[in-house]
């Protein structure tokens, strides 16, 4: 997920945001774009958000495996509600849940990173630099208690 | 990762590792449990893993509602370290919408390299310390069956 903060962005829902870095203002210089944080506060409260939600995130699933972990239980409001995840300090408040997981006891991270990359296209050999622009990524280590209602141990990235 | 036109510009490539549409488990895989090292109090942990399965969906709508060309399989490999010690909290949040977790956390900052090969395409990130987070936090937390009520 792609949160970063948008220039002149005024996050309705985050309170506090603690100890800008000198990475911030970096950050603030690269473009950005329709991210996921914008197109997030853009969904919320759309008919559209409303009409595709009700079609497409109406099921609680489970995947599959027996000892699988189970996805949270709702989901962001930004999002329609029926994706299994909060955007904390992005488009929910800062103290949002935020992990992917239920029943879970484990360290956990998150961030919304921004950067450079360079894209080659093997075909023709062009070569572009690209930006990244708040790329949400997060881990889960610890135990969960999958769908078998048996505790395991794991770890798990949202990329 | 999410990347984009230089510019400003639009979005080209999302990726993420959840099939469409993203019911279950949002946008998040198994790895190696090596793949996580962390020292939570001391602000410091890493996540990394290779050649994570990944779809490339185009853009962030597309990946959510659908649409656009078929995504396109690769595989992404990534390395990203938290570090530094911010404000530290401890939140119990038991509302109904954003709760049902307890957790410690300490707010720091983040930053990545990663590489991917997608189609025609690969990509190199420039080097970790270029990169730089807008908000990141590392912490414990217990939900769920974890999580009893008060």
């Amino acid at each position: 997920m792609n949160f970063r903060p948008l220039p002149g962005w005024k996050p309705t829902s985050l309170t506090s945001l603690a100890n800008p870095t000198d990475n911030d203002i970096a950050a603030r210089r690269l473009p950005v774009p329709m991210s996921r944080r914008r197109f997030a506060r853009t969904v919320a409260g759309g008919a559209f958000a409303a009409a595709v939600g009700s079609r497409l995130w109406t099921r609680n699933v489970v995947e599959a495996g027996s000892f699988a972990p189970i996805p949270i239980p709702g989901g962001s409001p930004a999002l329609g509600g029926a994706f299994h995840v909060f955007g904390p300090a992005a488009f929910d408040p800062i103290d949002a849940e935020p992990v992917t997981i239920t029943n879970l006891n484990a360290d956990v991270g998150l961030a919304y990173i921004s950067g450079m990359v360079t894209r080659t296209n093997t075909k023709t050999g062009d070569v572009v630099s690209l930006p990244f622009v708040d790329s949400d990524m997060r881990f889960m280590q610890g135990v969960f208690r999958g769908a078998d209602g048996r505790v395991h141990q794991g770890a798990f990235a949202f990329v | 990762m999410d990347v984009f036109e230089p510019g400003p510009g639009a979005q080209i490539h999302d990726f993420n590792p959840s099939t469409f549409p993203p019911v279950g488990l949002f946008w998040t895989t198994e790895i190696p449990i090596a793949g996580v090292d962390r020292q939570v109090g001391k602000g410091r942990a890493s996540l990394q893993a290779s050649d994570v399965a990944i779809l490339d969906y185009g853009t962030t709508p597309q990946a959510i509602f659908g649409g656009g060309p078929t995504p396109v399989p690769g595989t992404v490999s990534f390395k990203v370290v938290w570090s530094g010690v911010g404000e530290k909290v401890n939140i119990r949040n038991t509302d109904p919408v954003y709760g049902g977790f307890a957790g410690e956390f300490v707010r720091n900052s983040a930053q990545m390299e990663w590489s991917a090969t997608v189609g025609d395409y690969t990509f190199v990130s420039e080097p970790l310390i270029t990169s730089s987070s807008a908000f990141a936090e590392i912490g414990h937390e217990r939900n769920g069956s974890f999580f009893p009520p008060a």
